[in-house]
Protein backbone atom coordinates (compact mmCIF):
# COMPACT_ATOMS: atom_id res chain seq x y z
CA UNK A 1 0.00 0.00 0.00
CA UNK A 2 1.29 3.19 -1.26
CA UNK A 3 1.65 6.58 1.62
CA UNK A 4 -1.25 8.38 -0.13
CA UNK A 5 -3.75 5.13 0.28
CA UNK A 6 -2.64 4.60 3.49
CA UNK A 7 -2.76 8.10 4.71
CA UNK A 8 -6.28 8.39 2.60
CA UNK A 9 -7.91 5.21 5.09
CA UNK A 10 -6.14 6.78 7.98
CA UNK A 11 -8.02 9.92 7.03
CA UNK A 12 -11.54 8.13 6.80
CA UNK A 13 -11.07 5.51 9.76
CA UNK A 14 -10.59 8.97 11.39
CA UNK A 15 -14.03 10.02 9.75
CA UNK A 16 -15.87 7.14 10.84
CA UNK A 17 -14.55 6.63 14.38
CA UNK A 18 -15.65 10.33 15.37
CA UNK A 19 -18.85 10.00 13.69
CA UNK A 20 -19.34 6.93 16.15
CA UNK A 21 -17.90 8.81 19.11
CA UNK A 22 -20.44 11.75 18.14
CA UNK A 23 -23.19 9.19 18.72
CA UNK A 24 -22.07 7.67 21.96
CA UNK A 25 -21.17 11.21 22.73
CA UNK A 26 -24.88 12.23 21.97
CA UNK A 27 -26.64 9.66 23.90
CA UNK A 28 -24.81 10.28 26.74
CA UNK A 29 -25.48 14.31 26.85
CA UNK A 30 -29.39 13.04 26.15
CA UNK A 31 -29.65 10.93 29.36
CA UNK A 32 -27.86 13.57 31.67
CA UNK A 33 -30.34 16.34 30.02
CA UNK A 34 -32.51 17.98 32.79
CA UNK A 35 -36.43 17.91 32.86
CA UNK A 36 -37.83 20.39 30.37
CA UNK A 37 -38.66 23.37 32.75
CA UNK A 38 -42.67 23.61 32.15
CA UNK A 39 -41.94 27.36 32.85
CA UNK A 40 -39.32 27.64 29.91
CA UNK A 41 -41.25 25.40 27.72
CA UNK A 42 -44.50 27.81 28.24
CA UNK A 43 -42.49 30.97 27.73
CA UNK A 44 -44.75 33.78 25.63
CA UNK A 45 -43.26 33.78 21.95
CA UNK A 46 -40.84 36.82 21.68
CA UNK A 47 -42.35 38.19 18.45
CA UNK A 48 -46.34 39.17 17.97
CA UNK A 49 -47.96 38.30 14.84
CA UNK A 50 -47.70 41.59 13.07
CA UNK A 51 -43.68 41.96 14.21
CA UNK A 52 -43.32 38.21 12.27
CA UNK A 53 -44.80 39.64 9.38
CA UNK A 54 -42.01 41.91 9.39
CA UNK A 55 -39.68 40.36 9.94
CA UNK A 56 -40.04 37.99 7.26
CA UNK A 57 -39.72 40.16 4.17
CA UNK A 58 -41.18 38.04 1.42
CA UNK A 59 -40.80 34.55 3.04
CA UNK A 60 -44.10 35.47 4.92
CA UNK A 61 -46.04 32.19 3.71
CA UNK A 62 -42.91 29.90 4.73
CA UNK A 63 -43.17 31.37 8.11
CA UNK A 64 -46.95 30.60 8.50
CA UNK A 65 -46.12 27.73 7.46
CA UNK A 66 -43.15 26.96 10.53
CA UNK A 67 -45.49 28.38 12.98
CA UNK A 68 -48.93 26.10 11.80
CA UNK A 69 -46.00 22.93 11.81
CA UNK A 70 -45.24 24.63 15.41
CA UNK A 71 -48.67 24.71 16.80
CA UNK A 72 -49.44 20.58 15.58
CA UNK A 73 -46.08 19.46 17.32
CA UNK A 74 -47.44 21.93 20.56
CA UNK A 75 -50.62 19.86 20.67
CA UNK A 76 -49.46 16.53 19.64
CA UNK A 77 -46.62 17.02 22.51
CA UNK A 78 -49.48 17.66 24.50
CA UNK A 79 -51.57 14.74 23.55
CA UNK A 80 -48.75 12.55 24.73
CA UNK A 81 -49.27 13.58 28.00
CA UNK A 82 -52.95 12.41 27.91
CA UNK A 83 -54.47 8.96 28.32
CA UNK A 84 -54.77 7.07 25.24
CA UNK A 85 -57.82 8.33 22.86
CA UNK A 86 -57.87 11.67 23.62
CA UNK A 87 -59.80 13.61 21.40
CA UNK A 88 -59.20 17.15 19.66
CA UNK A 89 -62.11 18.78 20.77
CA UNK A 90 -61.56 17.52 24.59
CA UNK A 91 -58.11 18.63 25.32
CA UNK A 92 -58.62 20.47 28.20
CA UNK A 93 -56.50 19.42 30.96
CA UNK A 94 -53.21 19.51 28.38
CA UNK A 95 -52.89 23.26 28.94
CA UNK A 96 -52.53 24.70 25.55
CA UNK A 97 -51.55 27.94 27.01
CA UNK A 98 -49.16 28.95 23.83
CA UNK A 99 -51.55 27.72 21.02
CA UNK A 100 -53.58 31.01 21.01
CA UNK A 101 -50.18 32.96 20.20
CA UNK A 102 -48.79 30.56 17.81
CA UNK A 103 -52.54 30.09 15.59
CA UNK A 104 -52.47 33.83 15.93
CA UNK A 105 -49.45 34.29 14.68
CA UNK A 106 -49.73 32.07 11.60
CA UNK A 107 -52.47 33.59 10.31
CA UNK A 108 -51.10 36.87 10.75
CA UNK A 109 -48.27 36.00 8.69
CA UNK A 110 -50.98 34.62 6.18
CA UNK A 111 -54.66 35.69 6.41
CA UNK A 112 -55.78 33.82 3.72
CA UNK A 113 -54.28 30.49 5.63
CA UNK A 114 -57.71 28.73 6.21
CA UNK A 115 -56.26 25.47 8.24
CA UNK A 116 -55.08 27.48 11.68
CA UNK A 117 -59.14 28.92 12.09
CA UNK A 118 -60.43 25.95 11.54
CA UNK A 119 -57.63 23.63 14.00
CA UNK A 120 -58.63 26.79 16.43
CA UNK A 121 -62.19 26.86 16.10
CA UNK A 122 -61.89 23.34 16.89
CA UNK A 123 -58.67 22.51 19.60
CA UNK A 124 -59.02 26.43 21.51
CA UNK A 125 -62.62 26.45 22.77
CA UNK A 126 -61.79 24.00 25.86
CA UNK A 127 -58.37 25.96 26.36
CA UNK A 128 -59.47 29.36 25.48
CA UNK A 129 -62.80 30.42 24.09
CA UNK A 130 -62.72 34.16 23.71
CA UNK A 131 -59.30 33.29 21.58
CA UNK A 132 -60.81 30.85 19.59
CA UNK A 133 -64.00 33.67 19.17
CA UNK A 134 -61.48 36.09 18.40
CA UNK A 135 -59.18 33.99 15.98
CA UNK A 136 -62.40 32.88 14.17
CA UNK A 137 -63.56 36.59 13.86
CA UNK A 138 -59.83 37.68 12.80
CA UNK A 139 -60.00 35.12 10.39
CA UNK A 140 -63.32 36.76 8.96
CA UNK A 141 -62.47 40.25 8.93
CA UNK A 142 -59.37 39.09 6.47
CA UNK A 143 -61.43 36.55 4.22
CA UNK A 144 -65.26 38.18 4.14
CA UNK A 145 -66.03 35.73 1.48
CA UNK A 146 -65.33 32.52 3.22
CA UNK A 147 -68.42 31.41 4.63
CA UNK A 148 -66.82 28.08 5.96
CA UNK A 149 -65.24 30.29 8.66
CA UNK A 150 -68.72 31.31 9.65
CA UNK A 151 -69.36 27.65 10.62
CA UNK A 152 -66.21 27.32 12.63
CA UNK A 153 -67.62 30.20 14.45
CA UNK A 154 -71.48 29.12 14.73
CA UNK A 155 -69.84 25.88 16.08
CA UNK A 156 -67.44 27.83 18.75
CA UNK A 157 -70.68 29.24 19.90
CA UNK A 158 -72.70 26.05 19.47
CA UNK A 159 -69.86 24.03 21.45
CA UNK A 160 -70.78 26.93 24.41
CA UNK A 161 -74.34 26.55 24.56
CA UNK A 162 -75.01 30.06 23.26
CA UNK A 163 -77.43 28.96 20.41
CA UNK A 164 -79.04 32.13 19.58
CA UNK A 165 -75.44 33.94 18.40
CA UNK A 166 -74.31 29.99 16.77
CA UNK A 167 -78.14 30.75 14.97
CA UNK A 168 -77.06 34.28 13.58
CA UNK A 169 -74.08 33.29 12.73
CA UNK A 170 -74.93 30.14 10.92
CA UNK A 171 -77.66 32.97 9.04
CA UNK A 172 -74.78 35.58 8.55
CA UNK A 173 -72.71 32.74 7.00
CA UNK A 174 -75.51 31.73 4.69
CA UNK A 175 -76.01 35.11 2.80
CA UNK A 176 -72.51 34.96 1.27
CA UNK A 177 -72.48 34.40 -2.10
CA UNK A 178 -71.53 30.95 -2.94
CA UNK A 179 -72.13 29.80 0.85
CA UNK A 180 -74.39 26.14 0.83
CA UNK A 181 -77.85 26.23 1.48
CA UNK A 182 -77.22 24.05 4.44
CA UNK A 183 -75.93 27.39 6.15
CA UNK A 184 -79.23 29.09 6.33
CA UNK A 185 -80.87 25.56 7.18
CA UNK A 186 -78.86 25.12 10.21
CA UNK A 187 -79.62 28.62 11.06
CA UNK A 188 -83.08 27.46 11.39
CA UNK A 189 -82.13 23.98 12.97
CA UNK A 190 -80.03 25.79 15.65
CA UNK A 191 -82.97 27.72 16.61
CA UNK A 192 -85.56 25.04 16.96
CA UNK A 193 -83.51 21.76 17.73
CA UNK A 194 -79.69 23.35 18.71
CA UNK A 195 -78.96 20.93 21.61
CA UNK A 196 -80.46 18.20 20.06
CA UNK A 197 -78.48 15.55 18.21
CA UNK A 198 -80.21 15.56 14.87
CA UNK A 199 -77.97 19.62 14.99
CA UNK A 200 -74.87 17.84 16.16
CA UNK A 201 -75.08 15.85 13.41
CA UNK A 202 -75.55 17.82 10.77
CA UNK A 203 -72.81 19.93 12.38
CA UNK A 204 -69.98 16.68 12.29
CA UNK A 205 -71.02 15.87 9.42
CA UNK A 206 -70.17 18.96 7.11
CA UNK A 207 -67.05 19.02 9.77
CA UNK A 208 -66.06 15.66 8.27
CA UNK A 209 -66.94 16.54 4.53
CA UNK A 210 -65.22 19.94 4.48
CA UNK A 211 -62.33 19.42 6.69
CA UNK A 212 -58.70 18.84 4.90
CA UNK A 213 -57.23 18.09 8.03
CA UNK A 214 -57.20 14.06 9.32
CA UNK A 215 -56.98 14.99 12.55
CA UNK A 216 -60.15 16.96 12.14
CA UNK A 217 -61.55 14.36 9.90
CA UNK A 218 -60.99 11.40 12.80
CA UNK A 219 -62.73 13.63 15.15
CA UNK A 220 -65.69 14.51 13.64
CA UNK A 221 -66.15 10.95 12.70
CA UNK A 222 -65.42 9.83 15.81
CA UNK A 223 -68.19 12.29 17.14
CA UNK A 224 -70.53 11.09 14.11
CA UNK A 225 -70.26 7.34 15.73
CA UNK A 226 -70.92 8.24 19.08
CA UNK A 227 -74.09 9.76 18.14
CA UNK A 228 -75.20 6.83 16.25
CA UNK A 229 -74.29 4.78 19.79
CA UNK A 230 -76.19 6.98 21.54
CA UNK A 231 -79.01 6.53 19.51
CA UNK A 232 -78.67 2.70 19.53
CA UNK A 233 -78.32 2.40 23.63
CA UNK A 234 -81.76 4.27 23.58
CA UNK A 235 -82.74 1.93 21.47
CA UNK A 236 -81.01 -0.57 23.96
CA UNK A 237 -82.81 0.93 26.54
CA UNK A 238 -86.41 0.49 24.99
CA UNK A 239 -85.77 -3.26 24.72
CA UNK A 240 -84.62 -3.30 28.35
CA UNK A 241 -87.83 -1.60 29.37
CA UNK A 242 -89.70 -4.87 28.69
CA UNK A 243 -88.02 -7.03 30.13
CA UNK A 244 -87.88 -5.56 33.62
CA UNK A 245 -91.48 -5.03 32.97
CA UNK A 246 -92.08 -8.47 32.89
CA UNK A 247 -89.46 -10.28 35.04
CA UNK A 248 -89.55 -7.15 38.10
CA UNK A 249 -85.50 -6.85 37.47
CA UNK A 250 -82.81 -6.09 35.66
CA UNK A 251 -80.75 -8.84 33.85
CA UNK A 252 -78.14 -10.43 35.32
CA UNK A 253 -76.05 -9.72 32.14
CA UNK A 254 -76.38 -9.42 27.84
CA UNK A 255 -76.79 -13.10 27.80
CA UNK A 256 -80.26 -12.96 28.90
CA UNK A 257 -81.12 -10.43 26.36
CA UNK A 258 -79.43 -12.05 23.42
CA UNK A 259 -82.41 -14.01 21.73
CA UNK A 260 -84.37 -10.70 21.77
CA UNK A 261 -80.97 -8.96 19.95
CA UNK A 262 -80.86 -11.69 17.38
CA UNK A 263 -84.86 -11.49 16.40
CA UNK A 264 -84.34 -7.56 16.12
CA UNK A 265 -80.81 -8.18 14.18
CA UNK A 266 -78.47 -5.81 16.91
CA UNK A 267 -74.82 -7.28 16.10
CA UNK A 268 -73.61 -8.77 19.15
CA UNK A 269 -70.74 -10.93 19.92
CA UNK A 270 -69.82 -14.34 21.19
CA UNK A 271 -70.96 -13.52 24.83
CA UNK A 272 -74.65 -11.97 23.62
CA UNK A 273 -73.37 -8.23 23.83
CA UNK A 274 -74.47 -5.61 21.66
CA UNK A 275 -71.85 -4.26 19.66
CA UNK A 276 -71.52 -0.50 19.33
CA UNK A 277 -70.58 0.80 15.72
CA UNK A 278 -66.96 0.77 16.34
CA UNK A 279 -67.60 -2.97 17.20
CA UNK A 280 -66.79 -3.09 21.17
CA UNK A 281 -69.74 -4.40 23.40
CA UNK A 282 -71.84 -1.95 25.23
CA UNK A 283 -71.47 -1.55 29.08
CA UNK A 284 -74.05 -3.01 30.89
CA UNK A 285 -74.44 -1.76 34.26
CA UNK A 286 -77.20 -3.94 36.16
CA UNK A 287 -77.20 -2.29 39.53
CA UNK A 288 -78.88 0.31 38.02
CA UNK A 289 -79.93 -1.27 34.65
CA UNK A 290 -78.16 1.01 32.53
CA UNK A 291 -76.37 0.87 29.31
CA UNK A 292 -73.24 3.01 28.23
CA UNK A 293 -70.31 2.82 25.70
CA UNK A 294 -67.13 0.97 26.83
CA UNK A 295 -64.49 2.53 27.40
CA UNK A 296 -62.54 -0.04 26.13
CA UNK A 297 -64.36 1.09 22.85
CA UNK A 298 -62.11 3.74 20.60
CA UNK A 299 -65.85 5.84 20.91
CA UNK A 300 -65.54 8.45 22.64
CA UNK A 301 -67.98 7.90 26.12
CA UNK A 302 -68.82 11.55 26.69
CA UNK B 1 -25.23 65.85 -45.77
CA UNK B 2 -25.95 64.40 -49.09
CA UNK B 3 -27.86 61.23 -49.60
CA UNK B 4 -25.05 58.51 -50.03
CA UNK B 5 -23.27 60.23 -47.34
CA UNK B 6 -26.67 59.42 -45.10
CA UNK B 7 -26.77 55.68 -46.34
CA UNK B 8 -23.40 55.34 -45.01
CA UNK B 9 -23.73 56.92 -41.80
CA UNK B 10 -26.63 54.86 -41.28
CA UNK B 11 -25.00 51.78 -42.15
CA UNK B 12 -21.91 52.29 -40.16
CA UNK B 13 -24.20 52.66 -37.00
CA UNK B 14 -26.33 49.58 -38.14
CA UNK B 15 -23.11 47.58 -37.77
CA UNK B 16 -21.88 49.49 -34.61
CA UNK B 17 -25.50 48.54 -33.53
CA UNK B 18 -25.21 44.84 -34.34
CA UNK B 19 -21.35 45.16 -33.11
CA UNK B 20 -22.14 46.06 -29.69
CA UNK B 21 -24.93 43.54 -29.57
CA UNK B 22 -22.61 40.62 -30.85
CA UNK B 23 -20.03 42.11 -28.45
CA UNK B 24 -22.77 42.26 -25.48
CA UNK B 25 -23.92 38.77 -26.47
CA UNK B 26 -20.16 37.56 -26.24
CA UNK B 27 -19.73 38.87 -23.01
CA UNK B 28 -22.81 37.56 -21.57
CA UNK B 29 -22.11 33.60 -22.80
CA UNK B 30 -18.96 33.91 -21.30
CA UNK B 31 -20.20 35.23 -17.78
CA UNK B 32 -22.60 32.39 -18.31
CA UNK B 33 -19.96 29.95 -18.60
CA UNK B 34 -17.88 31.11 -16.40
CA UNK B 35 -20.73 30.79 -13.61
CA UNK B 36 -21.63 27.08 -15.26
CA UNK B 37 -17.84 26.45 -14.36
CA UNK B 38 -17.73 28.08 -10.89
CA UNK B 39 -20.53 25.23 -10.16
CA UNK B 40 -23.37 27.97 -9.63
CA UNK B 41 -25.35 25.52 -10.88
CA UNK B 42 -25.33 23.06 -8.09
CA UNK B 43 -27.53 24.37 -5.99
CA UNK B 44 -30.13 23.13 -8.03
CA UNK B 45 -29.10 19.37 -6.84
CA UNK B 46 -29.21 20.64 -3.19
CA UNK B 47 -32.81 22.32 -4.12
CA UNK B 48 -33.97 18.87 -5.88
CA UNK B 49 -33.23 16.84 -2.80
CA UNK B 50 -34.80 19.36 -0.27
CA UNK B 51 -37.90 19.20 -2.69
CA UNK B 52 -37.97 15.13 -2.83
CA UNK B 53 -37.55 15.41 1.02
CA UNK B 54 -40.31 17.61 1.60
CA UNK B 55 -42.64 15.98 -0.91
CA UNK B 56 -42.13 12.75 0.80
CA UNK B 57 -42.01 13.64 4.29
CA UNK B 58 -44.03 16.78 5.13
CA UNK B 59 -47.33 15.29 5.03
CA UNK B 60 -46.95 13.77 8.14
CA UNK B 61 -46.07 17.50 9.71
CA UNK B 62 -48.03 19.60 8.17
CA UNK B 63 -51.32 18.24 8.72
CA UNK B 64 -52.84 18.07 5.38
CA UNK B 65 -51.20 21.22 4.06
CA UNK B 66 -48.13 19.84 2.00
CA UNK B 67 -49.46 21.73 -1.42
CA UNK B 68 -48.98 25.03 0.67
CA UNK B 69 -45.96 23.98 2.06
CA UNK B 70 -44.43 22.88 -1.17
CA UNK B 71 -45.28 26.04 -2.91
CA UNK B 72 -44.18 28.62 -0.06
CA UNK B 73 -40.83 26.66 0.13
CA UNK B 74 -40.30 25.78 -3.49
CA UNK B 75 -40.91 29.52 -4.00
CA UNK B 76 -39.00 30.77 -0.90
CA UNK B 77 -36.09 29.34 -1.55
CA UNK B 78 -36.05 30.02 -4.96
CA UNK B 79 -35.99 33.43 -3.93
CA UNK B 80 -33.16 32.60 -1.45
CA UNK B 81 -30.86 30.79 -3.12
CA UNK B 82 -31.52 33.42 -6.31
CA UNK B 83 -30.67 36.49 -3.86
CA UNK B 84 -27.61 34.51 -2.96
CA UNK B 85 -26.25 33.86 -6.56
CA UNK B 86 -27.10 37.31 -7.43
CA UNK B 87 -25.47 39.07 -4.69
CA UNK B 88 -22.29 36.44 -4.03
CA UNK B 89 -21.67 36.05 -8.08
CA UNK B 90 -23.27 39.20 -8.97
CA UNK B 91 -20.59 41.38 -6.69
CA UNK B 92 -17.11 39.14 -8.15
CA UNK B 93 -18.24 39.89 -12.01
CA UNK B 94 -16.22 43.20 -11.98
CA UNK B 95 -14.03 42.81 -9.26
CA UNK B 96 -13.18 38.91 -10.37
CA UNK B 97 -11.71 40.86 -13.93
CA UNK B 98 -9.97 43.69 -12.43
CA UNK B 99 -8.49 41.17 -9.77
CA UNK B 100 -7.25 38.79 -12.32
CA UNK B 101 -5.86 41.87 -15.00
CA UNK B 102 -8.42 40.26 -17.32
CA UNK B 103 -10.32 43.33 -17.64
CA UNK B 104 -6.94 45.07 -19.11
CA UNK B 105 -7.27 42.60 -22.09
CA UNK B 106 -10.67 43.17 -22.86
CA UNK B 107 -10.81 47.03 -22.63
CA UNK B 108 -7.89 46.66 -25.40
CA UNK B 109 -10.59 45.21 -27.74
CA UNK B 110 -13.33 47.52 -29.16
CA UNK B 111 -15.32 46.86 -26.43
CA UNK B 112 -17.01 49.62 -24.63
CA UNK B 113 -17.47 50.02 -20.74
CA UNK B 114 -20.94 49.46 -21.09
CA UNK B 115 -20.99 46.74 -23.19
CA UNK B 116 -18.77 45.11 -20.56
CA UNK B 117 -21.45 45.91 -18.32
CA UNK B 118 -24.47 44.78 -19.91
CA UNK B 119 -22.94 41.78 -20.65
CA UNK B 120 -21.73 40.71 -17.41
CA UNK B 121 -25.40 41.71 -16.09
CA UNK B 122 -27.16 39.29 -18.63
CA UNK B 123 -24.62 36.63 -18.28
CA UNK B 124 -25.72 36.68 -14.80
CA UNK B 125 -29.23 36.72 -15.65
CA UNK B 126 -29.28 33.69 -17.98
CA UNK B 127 -27.63 31.95 -15.40
CA UNK B 128 -30.05 33.11 -12.95
CA UNK B 129 -33.34 32.71 -15.56
CA UNK B 130 -31.73 28.64 -15.95
CA UNK B 131 -31.72 28.20 -12.14
CA UNK B 132 -35.28 29.18 -11.83
CA UNK B 133 -36.72 28.08 -14.22
CA UNK B 134 -35.20 24.46 -13.39
CA UNK B 135 -36.66 25.26 -9.81
CA UNK B 136 -39.76 26.09 -10.70
CA UNK B 137 -40.47 22.78 -13.36
CA UNK B 138 -39.38 21.09 -9.57
CA UNK B 139 -41.82 22.55 -7.59
CA UNK B 140 -44.62 22.04 -10.42
CA UNK B 141 -43.54 18.37 -10.69
CA UNK B 142 -43.29 18.04 -6.42
CA UNK B 143 -46.82 19.45 -6.59
CA UNK B 144 -47.99 16.72 -9.22
CA UNK B 145 -46.63 14.23 -7.42
CA UNK B 146 -48.20 15.04 -4.00
CA UNK B 147 -52.11 16.16 -5.95
CA UNK B 148 -51.63 14.26 -8.93
CA UNK B 149 -52.60 15.59 -12.46
CA UNK B 150 -54.98 17.79 -11.92
CA UNK B 151 -53.17 19.70 -9.05
CA UNK B 152 -53.67 22.97 -10.62
CA UNK B 153 -50.95 24.56 -8.51
CA UNK B 154 -48.24 23.30 -10.45
CA UNK B 155 -49.57 25.85 -13.04
CA UNK B 156 -51.06 28.73 -11.27
CA UNK B 157 -47.91 29.44 -9.65
CA UNK B 158 -45.73 30.17 -12.57
CA UNK B 159 -46.98 33.83 -12.81
CA UNK B 160 -45.05 34.23 -9.10
CA UNK B 161 -41.56 32.85 -9.74
CA UNK B 162 -42.16 35.35 -13.46
CA UNK B 163 -42.08 38.06 -10.64
CA UNK B 164 -39.31 36.16 -8.52
CA UNK B 165 -37.18 36.18 -11.06
CA UNK B 166 -37.92 40.20 -12.16
CA UNK B 167 -36.88 40.62 -7.99
CA UNK B 168 -33.39 39.07 -8.88
CA UNK B 169 -32.65 41.05 -12.35
CA UNK B 170 -33.29 43.98 -10.25
CA UNK B 171 -31.38 42.72 -6.98
CA UNK B 172 -28.38 41.65 -9.58
CA UNK B 173 -28.20 45.02 -11.58
CA UNK B 174 -27.86 46.73 -8.23
CA UNK B 175 -24.96 44.25 -6.40
CA UNK B 176 -23.40 44.77 -10.14
CA UNK B 177 -23.44 48.75 -9.27
CA UNK B 178 -21.98 48.33 -6.13
CA UNK B 179 -19.33 45.83 -7.44
CA UNK B 180 -18.42 48.95 -9.94
CA UNK B 181 -16.92 51.01 -7.40
CA UNK B 182 -16.44 48.97 -4.30
CA UNK B 183 -15.09 45.94 -2.35
CA UNK B 184 -17.20 42.45 -2.81
CA UNK B 185 -17.61 42.28 1.11
CA UNK B 186 -19.12 45.94 0.83
CA UNK B 187 -20.64 45.45 -2.20
CA UNK B 188 -22.59 42.11 -1.00
CA UNK B 189 -22.91 43.64 2.67
CA UNK B 190 -25.12 47.11 0.87
CA UNK B 191 -26.73 44.49 -2.14
CA UNK B 192 -27.97 42.84 1.24
CA UNK B 193 -29.38 45.59 2.88
CA UNK B 194 -31.02 47.16 0.03
CA UNK B 195 -32.45 43.68 -0.70
CA UNK B 196 -33.71 43.77 2.71
CA UNK B 197 -34.72 47.68 2.97
CA UNK B 198 -36.53 46.87 -0.89
CA UNK B 199 -39.18 44.65 1.09
CA UNK B 200 -39.72 47.33 3.85
CA UNK B 201 -40.44 50.26 1.20
CA UNK B 202 -44.18 50.68 1.85
CA UNK B 203 -43.00 51.35 5.53
CA UNK B 204 -40.85 53.96 4.20
CA UNK B 205 -43.69 55.44 2.73
CA UNK B 206 -45.68 55.38 6.11
CA UNK B 207 -42.57 56.70 8.21
CA UNK B 208 -42.74 59.74 5.88
CA UNK B 209 -46.62 60.36 6.29
CA UNK B 210 -45.98 60.12 9.87
CA UNK B 211 -43.51 63.00 9.90
CA UNK B 212 -43.61 66.19 11.54
CA UNK B 213 -41.02 67.47 10.08
CA UNK B 214 -40.83 68.67 6.85
CA UNK B 215 -37.13 67.55 5.99
CA UNK B 216 -37.41 64.12 7.32
CA UNK B 217 -40.84 63.90 5.11
CA UNK B 218 -39.18 64.45 2.11
CA UNK B 219 -36.21 62.52 2.88
CA UNK B 220 -38.67 59.34 3.58
CA UNK B 221 -40.38 60.61 0.56
CA UNK B 222 -37.13 60.71 -1.77
CA UNK B 223 -36.01 57.41 -0.15
CA UNK B 224 -39.20 55.61 -0.86
CA UNK B 225 -39.06 56.26 -4.37
CA UNK B 226 -35.57 55.87 -4.46
CA UNK B 227 -34.85 52.45 -3.56
CA UNK B 228 -36.06 49.78 -5.58
CA UNK B 229 -39.55 48.34 -4.07
CA UNK B 230 -39.51 44.84 -3.80
CA UNK B 231 -42.87 44.14 -2.32
CA UNK B 232 -44.20 44.64 -5.26
CA UNK B 233 -42.81 41.26 -7.08
CA UNK B 234 -44.02 39.42 -3.06
CA UNK B 235 -46.44 36.82 -4.41
CA UNK B 236 -45.19 33.99 -2.94
CA UNK B 237 -48.21 33.65 -0.33
CA UNK B 238 -51.17 34.44 -2.49
CA UNK B 239 -49.71 32.02 -5.15
CA UNK B 240 -49.78 29.10 -2.11
CA UNK B 241 -53.37 29.44 -2.09
CA UNK B 242 -53.79 29.16 -5.75
CA UNK B 243 -53.82 33.48 -6.93
CA UNK B 244 -52.16 34.72 -9.47
CA UNK B 245 -51.23 38.33 -10.07
CA UNK B 246 -53.44 39.80 -12.85
CA UNK B 247 -51.57 40.25 -16.13
CA UNK B 248 -51.74 44.34 -15.81
CA UNK B 249 -50.09 43.97 -12.02
CA UNK B 250 -47.36 41.41 -13.82
CA UNK B 251 -47.10 44.01 -17.01
CA UNK B 252 -46.79 47.52 -14.56
CA UNK B 253 -43.90 45.53 -12.37
CA UNK B 254 -41.77 44.25 -15.46
CA UNK B 255 -41.66 48.19 -16.64
CA UNK B 256 -41.23 48.98 -12.92
CA UNK B 257 -37.75 47.08 -13.25
CA UNK B 258 -37.55 47.74 -16.54
CA UNK B 259 -36.70 50.82 -15.70
CA UNK B 260 -35.59 50.46 -12.42
CA UNK B 261 -32.87 48.70 -14.08
CA UNK B 262 -31.85 51.06 -17.08
CA UNK B 263 -31.20 53.68 -14.25
CA UNK B 264 -29.24 51.31 -12.16
CA UNK B 265 -27.24 50.04 -15.02
CA UNK B 266 -26.35 53.68 -16.34
CA UNK B 267 -25.10 54.61 -13.12
CA UNK B 268 -23.24 51.97 -12.97
CA UNK B 269 -21.67 52.22 -16.29
CA UNK B 270 -21.28 55.94 -15.31
CA UNK B 271 -19.25 54.56 -12.53
CA UNK B 272 -17.05 52.51 -14.66
CA UNK B 273 -16.62 54.66 -17.33
CA UNK B 274 -14.91 57.16 -14.61
CA UNK B 275 -12.51 54.33 -12.77
CA UNK B 276 -8.94 54.31 -13.74
CA UNK B 277 -6.99 51.08 -14.42
CA UNK B 278 -3.76 52.11 -14.56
Amino acid sequence: MSGSNRKQLTLIAMIVFGLALVVVLSKSIDARRPPVDLVVEEERLYVNGNTAKRLSLSFNGLVADWYWMRSLQYVGRKVLTLPEGAMLDRLGSANLKLLPALLDTATSLDPQFMEPYEYGAIVLPVADVDAAIRLTKKGIAANPSAWRLYHHLGYIYWQRGDLATAAETYGAGGQIPGAPEWMTAMKAKMLADGGGRATAREIYSRMYEGSTDEKVKEMAQLRLLQLDAFDQIDILKKLLAPFKARTGRCPASWKELEPIFRARRVPVDGSGAPLDPAGTPYEFKPENCDVAVSYDSKIPVK
Amino acid sequence: MDTAAAITHQEKLRSSQAGTLWRTAAIARNAFREAVRDRVLYNLVLFVLLLTLVAIFIGELSGGQERKIIVDLGLSTMLLFGVFISIFVGVGLVYKEIERRTIYAIFSKPVSRGEFLIGKYLGLCLTLLVNVVVMGAGVSLALLYVGGRGESLALTIWPAIVLIYIELMIVTSVALLFSSFSSPALSALLTFLVFTIGHFSSDLKTLAGSMESTVARWLFTGLYYLLPNLSNYSYITPAAHGQAPTFANVLLALAYAAVYIIIIMAAATLVLSKRNFK
